[in-house]
Protein backbone atom coordinates (compact mmCIF):
# COMPACT_ATOMS: atom_id res chain seq x y z
CA UNK A 1 0.00 0.00 0.00
CA UNK A 2 1.41 3.39 -0.98
CA UNK A 3 1.68 6.28 1.46
CA UNK A 4 -1.10 7.99 -0.37
CA UNK A 5 -3.42 5.02 0.04
CA UNK A 6 -2.48 4.76 3.70
CA UNK A 7 -3.29 8.41 4.26
CA UNK A 8 -6.53 8.09 2.36
CA UNK A 9 -7.62 5.08 4.43
CA UNK A 10 -6.93 6.94 7.67
CA UNK A 11 -8.80 9.98 6.36
CA UNK A 12 -11.75 7.87 5.23
CA UNK A 13 -12.06 6.06 8.54
CA UNK A 14 -11.56 9.30 10.45
CA UNK A 15 -14.50 10.83 8.64
CA UNK A 16 -16.59 7.68 8.87
CA UNK A 17 -15.90 7.72 12.60
CA UNK A 18 -14.67 4.14 12.93
CA UNK A 19 -11.14 4.82 14.14
CA UNK A 20 -10.84 3.83 17.78
CA UNK A 21 -10.15 6.49 20.39
CA UNK A 22 -6.34 6.28 20.21
CA UNK A 23 -6.25 6.14 16.40
CA UNK A 24 -8.64 9.08 16.23
CA UNK A 25 -6.54 11.22 18.56
CA UNK A 26 -3.45 10.34 16.55
CA UNK A 27 -5.17 11.32 13.30
CA UNK A 28 -6.46 14.59 14.81
CA UNK A 29 -2.94 15.48 15.90
CA UNK A 30 -1.35 14.39 12.64
CA UNK A 31 -3.67 16.40 10.41
CA UNK A 32 -2.34 19.58 12.01
CA UNK A 33 1.17 18.69 10.84
CA UNK A 34 0.40 16.80 7.67
CA UNK A 35 -1.31 18.82 4.91
CA UNK A 36 -1.82 15.70 2.79
CA UNK A 37 -3.87 14.05 5.55
CA UNK A 38 -5.76 17.26 6.23
CA UNK A 39 -6.66 17.56 2.55
CA UNK A 40 -7.70 13.92 2.40
CA UNK A 41 -9.96 14.37 5.43
CA UNK A 42 -11.57 17.41 3.84
CA UNK A 43 -12.19 15.40 0.67
CA UNK A 44 -13.87 12.65 2.63
CA UNK A 45 -15.97 15.15 4.58
CA UNK A 46 -17.10 16.55 1.27
CA UNK A 47 -17.92 13.09 -0.07
CA UNK A 48 -19.89 11.91 2.96
CA UNK A 49 -21.67 15.06 4.16
CA UNK A 50 -24.66 14.66 1.83
CA UNK A 51 -25.71 11.67 3.97
CA UNK A 52 -26.57 14.07 6.80
CA UNK A 53 -29.65 15.01 4.79
CA UNK A 54 -31.13 11.81 6.17
CA UNK A 55 -30.95 13.22 9.69
CA UNK A 56 -34.10 14.79 11.04
CA UNK A 57 -33.75 18.11 12.81
CA UNK A 58 -34.59 18.00 16.51
CA UNK A 59 -35.17 20.93 18.85
CA UNK A 60 -32.78 21.10 21.78
CA UNK A 61 -34.05 22.43 25.13
CA UNK A 62 -35.27 26.01 25.02
CA UNK A 63 -32.68 27.24 27.52
CA UNK A 64 -29.67 25.83 25.70
CA UNK A 65 -28.73 29.01 23.87
CA UNK A 66 -28.61 30.93 27.15
CA UNK A 67 -26.18 28.31 28.46
CA UNK A 68 -24.02 28.68 25.37
CA UNK A 69 -23.92 32.45 25.76
CA UNK A 70 -23.00 32.10 29.42
CA UNK A 71 -20.16 29.76 28.47
CA UNK A 72 -18.91 32.24 25.91
CA UNK A 73 -19.04 35.06 28.48
CA UNK A 74 -17.13 32.98 30.95
CA UNK A 75 -14.47 31.97 28.45
CA UNK A 76 -14.08 35.56 27.31
CA UNK A 77 -13.43 36.65 30.89
CA UNK A 78 -10.98 33.87 31.51
CA UNK A 79 -9.24 33.83 28.16
CA UNK A 80 -7.56 37.20 28.58
CA UNK A 81 -5.22 36.58 31.50
CA UNK A 82 -4.43 33.07 30.30
CA UNK A 83 -3.18 34.26 26.94
CA UNK A 84 -0.40 36.26 28.49
CA UNK A 85 0.96 33.48 30.60
CA UNK A 86 2.75 30.36 29.56
CA UNK A 87 1.30 27.09 30.84
CA UNK A 88 4.38 26.65 32.99
CA UNK A 89 3.82 30.04 34.58
CA UNK A 90 0.24 29.09 35.32
CA UNK A 91 1.29 25.91 37.01
CA UNK A 92 3.86 27.76 39.06
CA UNK A 93 1.31 30.39 40.03
CA UNK A 94 -1.18 27.72 40.93
CA UNK A 95 1.39 25.83 42.94
CA UNK A 96 2.27 28.98 44.81
CA UNK A 97 -1.36 29.55 45.68
CA UNK A 98 -1.78 25.96 46.71
CA UNK A 99 1.20 26.22 48.99
CA UNK A 100 -0.29 29.32 50.56
CA UNK A 101 -3.59 27.58 51.07
CA UNK A 102 -1.85 24.52 52.38
CA UNK A 103 -0.21 26.61 55.05
CA UNK A 104 -3.36 28.46 55.83
CA UNK A 105 -5.88 25.70 56.08
CA UNK A 106 -5.46 22.01 56.39
CA UNK A 107 -2.63 19.53 56.75
CA UNK A 108 -0.12 19.56 53.98
CA UNK A 109 -0.11 15.82 53.70
CA UNK A 110 -3.72 15.57 52.70
CA UNK A 111 -3.32 18.29 50.12
CA UNK A 112 -0.28 16.62 48.66
CA UNK A 113 -2.21 13.40 48.40
CA UNK A 114 -5.12 15.13 46.69
CA UNK A 115 -2.87 16.92 44.29
CA UNK A 116 -1.06 13.78 43.28
CA UNK A 117 -3.98 12.94 41.08
CA UNK A 118 -3.98 16.04 38.93
CA UNK A 119 -0.74 17.95 39.16
CA UNK A 120 2.80 16.73 39.14
CA UNK A 121 4.52 18.56 41.90
CA UNK A 122 8.03 18.92 40.63
CA UNK A 123 9.40 19.02 44.13
CA UNK A 124 12.91 17.59 44.51
CA UNK A 125 12.06 16.29 47.97
CA UNK A 126 8.80 14.41 48.14
CA UNK A 127 6.59 15.02 51.16
CA UNK A 128 8.25 12.83 53.75
CA UNK A 129 5.29 11.66 55.80
CA UNK A 130 1.90 10.86 54.45
CA UNK A 131 -0.56 10.26 57.23
CA UNK A 132 -3.67 8.82 55.71
CA UNK A 133 -6.92 10.25 56.82
CA UNK A 134 -9.68 7.92 55.72
CA UNK A 135 -12.40 10.48 56.35
CA UNK A 136 -10.82 13.14 54.22
CA UNK A 137 -12.00 13.42 50.61
CA UNK A 138 -11.19 15.80 47.82
CA UNK A 139 -12.67 17.01 44.59
CA UNK A 140 -10.81 18.96 41.97
CA UNK A 141 -12.69 21.27 39.64
CA UNK A 142 -10.95 21.99 36.42
CA UNK A 143 -12.00 21.87 32.82
CA UNK A 144 -9.22 21.30 30.33
CA UNK A 145 -6.70 24.08 30.74
CA UNK A 146 -9.35 26.69 31.24
CA UNK A 147 -9.85 28.65 34.39
CA UNK A 148 -11.34 28.56 36.93
CA UNK A 149 -10.02 25.86 39.18
CA UNK A 150 -11.21 24.94 42.62
CA UNK A 151 -10.24 22.42 45.24
CA UNK A 152 -12.86 21.03 47.54
CA UNK A 153 -12.02 19.17 50.71
CA UNK A 154 -14.49 17.44 52.95
CA UNK A 155 -14.29 15.46 56.13
CA UNK A 156 -17.05 12.89 55.90
CA UNK A 157 -17.05 12.29 59.63
CA UNK A 158 -17.65 15.90 60.64
CA UNK A 159 -19.20 16.78 57.25
CA UNK A 160 -17.15 19.94 57.16
CA UNK A 161 -16.42 21.19 53.71
CA UNK A 162 -13.79 23.64 52.59
CA UNK A 163 -13.71 24.98 49.10
CA UNK A 164 -10.88 27.02 47.80
CA UNK A 165 -10.64 28.75 44.45
CA UNK A 166 -7.12 27.97 43.30
CA UNK A 167 -7.08 29.96 40.15
CA UNK A 168 -10.49 31.54 39.79
CA UNK A 169 -10.82 35.17 38.84
CA UNK A 170 -13.02 37.47 40.85
CA UNK A 171 -15.79 38.73 38.60
CA UNK A 172 -17.35 42.06 39.56
CA UNK A 173 -20.96 41.27 38.70
CA UNK A 174 -20.93 37.50 39.05
CA UNK A 175 -20.60 35.02 41.83
CA UNK A 176 -19.68 31.36 42.11
CA UNK A 177 -22.32 29.07 43.55
CA UNK A 178 -21.77 25.58 44.94
CA UNK A 179 -24.19 22.74 44.20
CA UNK A 180 -24.65 19.15 45.15
CA UNK A 181 -26.28 16.49 42.99
CA UNK A 182 -27.03 13.00 44.27
CA UNK A 183 -29.45 10.27 43.39
CA UNK A 184 -30.76 10.31 46.95
CA UNK A 185 -31.55 14.01 46.57
CA UNK A 186 -33.65 13.47 43.48
CA UNK A 187 -31.01 14.27 40.81
CA UNK A 188 -31.87 17.95 40.78
CA UNK A 189 -28.95 20.15 41.84
CA UNK A 190 -29.33 21.56 45.33
CA UNK A 191 -27.60 24.78 46.27
CA UNK A 192 -24.93 24.69 48.96
CA UNK A 193 -24.60 28.44 48.90
CA UNK A 194 -22.34 31.02 47.35
CA UNK A 195 -18.58 31.32 47.40
CA UNK A 196 -18.37 34.88 48.59
CA UNK A 197 -14.76 35.50 47.87
CA UNK A 198 -12.13 33.91 45.71
CA UNK A 199 -9.26 34.96 47.94
CA UNK A 200 -10.08 32.87 51.00
CA UNK A 201 -11.51 29.40 51.41
CA UNK A 202 -15.22 29.07 52.06
CA UNK A 203 -16.19 26.65 54.81
CA UNK A 204 -19.52 24.96 55.26
CA UNK A 205 -20.94 22.30 57.50
CA UNK A 206 -23.25 19.97 55.61
CA UNK A 207 -24.94 18.38 58.60
CA UNK A 208 -28.22 17.95 56.72
CA UNK A 209 -26.66 15.34 54.43
CA UNK A 210 -25.70 11.76 55.24
CA UNK A 211 -22.04 10.94 54.83
CA UNK A 212 -22.95 8.20 52.37
CA UNK A 213 -24.88 10.68 50.24
CA UNK A 214 -21.96 13.09 50.27
CA UNK A 215 -19.53 10.33 49.36
CA UNK A 216 -21.39 9.44 46.16
CA UNK A 217 -22.49 12.96 45.24
CA UNK A 218 -21.31 15.13 42.40
CA UNK A 219 -20.41 18.67 43.34
CA UNK A 220 -20.80 21.53 40.95
CA UNK A 221 -19.70 25.14 40.83
CA UNK A 222 -21.57 27.48 38.53
CA UNK A 223 -21.20 31.10 37.60
CA UNK A 224 -24.28 33.04 38.64
CA UNK A 225 -25.47 36.63 38.81
CA UNK A 226 -24.61 38.53 41.96
CA UNK A 227 -26.69 37.13 44.81
CA UNK A 228 -26.90 33.65 43.35
CA UNK A 229 -29.00 31.81 40.82
CA UNK A 230 -32.35 33.54 40.37
CA UNK A 231 -34.09 30.25 39.55
CA UNK A 232 -32.77 27.99 42.28
CA UNK A 233 -31.04 25.90 39.60
CA UNK A 234 -27.61 26.48 38.07
CA UNK A 235 -28.01 28.93 35.20
CA UNK A 236 -24.45 29.71 34.20
CA UNK A 237 -21.54 27.59 33.04
CA UNK A 238 -20.56 24.96 35.56
CA UNK A 239 -17.68 22.76 36.61
CA UNK A 240 -18.24 19.38 38.22
CA UNK A 241 -16.24 17.14 40.49
CA UNK A 242 -16.62 13.93 42.41
CA UNK A 243 -14.92 13.04 45.66
CA UNK A 244 -11.70 11.10 45.83
CA UNK A 245 -10.21 9.77 49.03
CA UNK A 246 -7.23 11.70 50.28
CA UNK A 247 -5.53 8.39 51.02
CA UNK A 248 -4.59 7.72 47.42
CA UNK B 1 -38.53 17.54 21.76
CA UNK B 2 -39.98 17.25 18.30
CA UNK B 3 -38.85 16.47 14.80
CA UNK B 4 -39.36 19.41 12.55
CA UNK B 5 -40.59 19.40 8.99
CA UNK B 6 -38.01 20.94 6.75
CA UNK B 7 -38.56 20.32 3.09
CA UNK B 8 -36.99 23.22 1.27
CA UNK B 9 -37.00 24.16 -2.37
CA UNK B 10 -33.58 24.55 -4.06
CA UNK B 11 -34.26 28.27 -4.30
CA UNK B 12 -34.77 28.52 -0.54
CA UNK B 13 -31.63 26.48 0.06
CA UNK B 14 -29.56 28.88 -2.06
CA UNK B 15 -30.96 31.90 -0.27
CA UNK B 16 -30.32 30.24 3.02
CA UNK B 17 -26.71 29.59 2.15
CA UNK B 18 -26.20 33.24 1.19
CA UNK B 19 -27.85 34.42 4.38
CA UNK B 20 -25.78 32.03 6.52
CA UNK B 21 -22.57 33.24 4.89
CA UNK B 22 -23.42 36.84 5.74
CA UNK B 23 -24.34 35.87 9.26
CA UNK B 24 -21.09 33.97 9.76
CA UNK B 25 -19.10 37.02 8.69
CA UNK B 26 -20.88 39.02 11.39
CA UNK B 27 -20.37 36.27 13.95
CA UNK B 28 -16.66 36.36 13.16
CA UNK B 29 -16.74 40.07 14.07
CA UNK B 30 -18.21 39.22 17.45
CA UNK B 31 -21.82 40.10 16.67
CA UNK B 32 -23.95 38.40 19.31
CA UNK B 33 -27.26 39.08 17.58
CA UNK B 34 -25.93 37.40 14.44
CA UNK B 35 -24.82 34.46 16.57
CA UNK B 36 -28.33 34.13 18.01
CA UNK B 37 -29.72 34.12 14.49
CA UNK B 38 -27.17 31.51 13.42
CA UNK B 39 -28.18 29.34 16.35
CA UNK B 40 -31.84 29.74 15.54
CA UNK B 41 -31.27 28.73 11.91
CA UNK B 42 -28.98 25.77 12.48
CA UNK B 43 -29.28 24.33 15.98
CA UNK B 44 -32.12 21.93 15.26
CA UNK B 45 -30.20 20.37 12.40
CA UNK B 46 -26.94 20.12 14.32
CA UNK B 47 -28.75 18.76 17.37
CA UNK B 48 -30.33 16.08 15.17
CA UNK B 49 -26.88 15.08 13.88
CA UNK B 50 -25.31 14.99 17.33
CA UNK B 51 -28.22 13.27 19.08
CA UNK B 52 -28.32 10.50 16.51
CA UNK B 53 -24.65 9.73 17.15
CA UNK B 54 -24.63 10.19 20.92
CA UNK B 55 -28.04 8.60 21.53
CA UNK B 56 -28.51 10.46 24.80
CA UNK B 57 -30.24 13.79 25.05
CA UNK B 58 -28.31 15.16 28.04
CA UNK B 59 -24.97 14.30 26.49
CA UNK B 60 -26.03 15.65 23.10
CA UNK B 61 -27.01 18.97 24.67
CA UNK B 62 -23.71 19.19 26.47
CA UNK B 63 -21.83 18.55 23.23
CA UNK B 64 -24.05 20.98 21.32
CA UNK B 65 -23.00 23.71 23.74
CA UNK B 66 -19.34 22.94 23.05
CA UNK B 67 -20.03 22.98 19.33
CA UNK B 68 -21.57 26.45 19.33
CA UNK B 69 -18.82 27.82 21.55
CA UNK B 70 -16.38 26.43 19.00
CA UNK B 71 -18.34 27.94 16.10
CA UNK B 72 -18.35 31.31 17.89
CA UNK B 73 -14.64 31.20 18.51
CA UNK B 74 -13.69 29.87 15.07
CA UNK B 75 -16.11 31.72 12.81
CA UNK B 76 -13.24 33.76 11.40
CA UNK B 77 -11.69 30.55 10.06
CA UNK B 78 -14.73 29.74 7.96
CA UNK B 79 -13.70 29.77 4.31
CA UNK B 80 -16.62 30.13 1.92
CA UNK B 81 -14.46 28.83 -0.93
CA UNK B 82 -13.99 25.51 0.76
CA UNK B 83 -17.39 24.66 2.19
CA UNK B 84 -20.90 25.95 2.60
CA UNK B 85 -21.68 27.37 6.04
CA UNK B 86 -23.88 24.47 7.05
CA UNK B 87 -21.32 21.92 5.82
CA UNK B 88 -18.63 23.63 7.85
CA UNK B 89 -20.82 23.65 10.95
CA UNK B 90 -22.07 20.11 10.45
CA UNK B 91 -18.47 18.90 10.16
CA UNK B 92 -17.58 20.58 13.44
CA UNK B 93 -20.65 19.04 15.05
CA UNK B 94 -20.07 15.54 13.75
CA UNK B 95 -16.39 15.58 14.66
CA UNK B 96 -17.19 16.65 18.19
CA UNK B 97 -19.91 14.03 18.56
CA UNK B 98 -17.67 11.24 17.25
CA UNK B 99 -14.77 12.38 19.47
CA UNK B 100 -17.11 12.20 22.44
CA UNK B 101 -18.62 8.82 21.70
CA UNK B 102 -15.25 7.21 20.96
CA UNK B 103 -13.89 8.48 24.27
CA UNK B 104 -16.96 7.44 26.23
CA UNK B 105 -18.03 4.30 24.41
CA UNK B 106 -18.40 2.09 27.49
CA UNK B 107 -20.68 4.61 29.21
CA UNK B 108 -23.12 5.10 26.42
CA UNK B 109 -26.34 3.27 26.93
CA UNK B 110 -28.63 3.36 23.99
CA UNK B 111 -32.04 4.64 24.86
CA UNK B 112 -34.23 2.89 22.33
CA UNK B 113 -37.34 4.67 23.42
CA UNK B 114 -35.72 8.02 22.90
CA UNK B 115 -34.39 7.05 19.52
CA UNK B 116 -37.77 5.77 18.39
CA UNK B 117 -39.24 9.13 19.17
CA UNK B 118 -36.58 11.09 17.44
CA UNK B 119 -35.65 9.17 14.33
CA UNK B 120 -38.20 8.51 11.68
CA UNK B 121 -36.39 6.11 9.39
CA UNK B 122 -39.02 6.36 6.71
CA UNK B 123 -38.91 10.13 6.57
CA UNK B 124 -37.86 11.75 3.35
CA UNK B 125 -34.37 13.17 3.39
CA UNK B 126 -34.49 16.58 4.94
CA UNK B 127 -33.41 19.15 2.41
CA UNK B 128 -31.51 21.35 4.77
CA UNK B 129 -28.05 20.62 3.42
CA UNK B 130 -28.07 22.12 -0.01
CA UNK B 131 -26.56 19.21 -1.90
CA UNK B 132 -29.28 17.11 -3.44
CA UNK B 133 -27.25 16.18 -6.53
CA UNK B 134 -24.40 15.19 -4.29
CA UNK B 135 -26.69 13.03 -2.19
CA UNK B 136 -28.12 11.34 -5.28
CA UNK B 137 -24.62 10.53 -6.49
CA UNK B 138 -23.53 9.26 -3.07
CA UNK B 139 -26.65 7.12 -2.76
CA UNK B 140 -26.00 5.69 -6.21
CA UNK B 141 -22.47 4.71 -5.19
CA UNK B 142 -23.62 3.30 -1.83
CA UNK B 143 -26.17 1.21 -3.69
CA UNK B 144 -23.29 -0.15 -5.74
CA UNK B 145 -21.78 -1.69 -2.61
CA UNK B 146 -22.82 -5.04 -1.26
CA UNK B 147 -25.98 -4.43 0.81
CA UNK B 148 -24.38 -5.30 4.13
CA UNK B 149 -21.41 -3.02 3.45
CA UNK B 150 -23.59 -0.13 2.41
CA UNK B 151 -25.52 -0.55 5.67
CA UNK B 152 -22.24 -0.60 7.63
CA UNK B 153 -21.11 2.67 6.11
CA UNK B 154 -24.45 4.31 6.91
CA UNK B 155 -24.50 3.03 10.48
CA UNK B 156 -20.97 4.25 11.08
CA UNK B 157 -21.47 7.67 9.54
CA UNK B 158 -24.97 8.47 10.74
CA UNK B 159 -25.28 6.53 13.99
CA UNK B 160 -21.68 6.60 15.16
CA UNK B 161 -21.25 2.80 15.20
CA UNK B 162 -17.77 1.67 16.20
CA UNK B 163 -16.01 -1.29 14.58
CA UNK B 164 -16.97 -3.36 17.63
CA UNK B 165 -20.61 -2.42 17.36
CA UNK B 166 -20.60 -3.25 13.66
CA UNK B 167 -18.88 -6.57 14.43
CA UNK B 168 -21.63 -7.41 16.92
CA UNK B 169 -24.40 -6.26 14.64
CA UNK B 170 -23.18 -8.23 11.63
CA UNK B 171 -21.77 -11.14 13.61
CA UNK B 172 -18.26 -10.83 12.17
CA UNK B 173 -14.82 -10.53 13.73
CA UNK B 174 -13.60 -6.94 14.15
CA UNK B 175 -10.75 -7.63 11.71
CA UNK B 176 -13.21 -8.58 9.01
CA UNK B 177 -15.25 -5.44 9.65
CA UNK B 178 -12.10 -3.36 9.31
CA UNK B 179 -11.27 -4.95 5.97
CA UNK B 180 -14.83 -4.57 4.70
CA UNK B 181 -14.97 -0.94 5.70
CA UNK B 182 -11.71 -0.11 3.98
CA UNK B 183 -12.68 -1.89 0.77
CA UNK B 184 -16.09 -0.23 0.82
CA UNK B 185 -14.57 3.21 1.30
CA UNK B 186 -12.10 2.75 -1.54
CA UNK B 187 -14.88 1.48 -3.78
CA UNK B 188 -16.95 4.51 -2.83
CA UNK B 189 -14.12 6.86 -3.62
CA UNK B 190 -13.60 5.32 -7.05
CA UNK B 191 -17.32 5.41 -7.79
CA UNK B 192 -17.69 9.04 -6.74
CA UNK B 193 -14.63 10.10 -8.72
CA UNK B 194 -14.21 13.20 -6.54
Amino acid sequence: MSDRDEIDIIAAEYVLGTLDSAERSAASARRLQDPALDRAIQHWDHRMLPLLKHVQAVSPSADLFAKIEARIDLRAQFAKPVKHETPAANVVAMRRQIVRWRAATIGATAIAAALAGFIILASPTPTPTLTLDSNRFFAVFQENDQLPEFLLSINLETRELTIRPVNAPNMPDRTYQLWIVAEELGQSPRSLGLLNTVSTPTQKRLSEFDSSVLRGATFGISVEPKGGSPTGKPTGPALHGKLYPASL
Amino acid sequence: MRAAPQIKSPETARNRRTVLKQILVRVAEGDRAAFAKLYQMTSMKLFGVVLRILRREDLAEEVLQEIYVSIWENAAKFDANRASPISWMATIARNRAIDTIRRRQPDIVEDDHLMNNVIDETAKPAQLLEMSDDLRRLEHCLDGLDEVRSEMVRLAYLEGYSRQELAARFDQPVGTIKTWLRRSLMQLRDCLGI
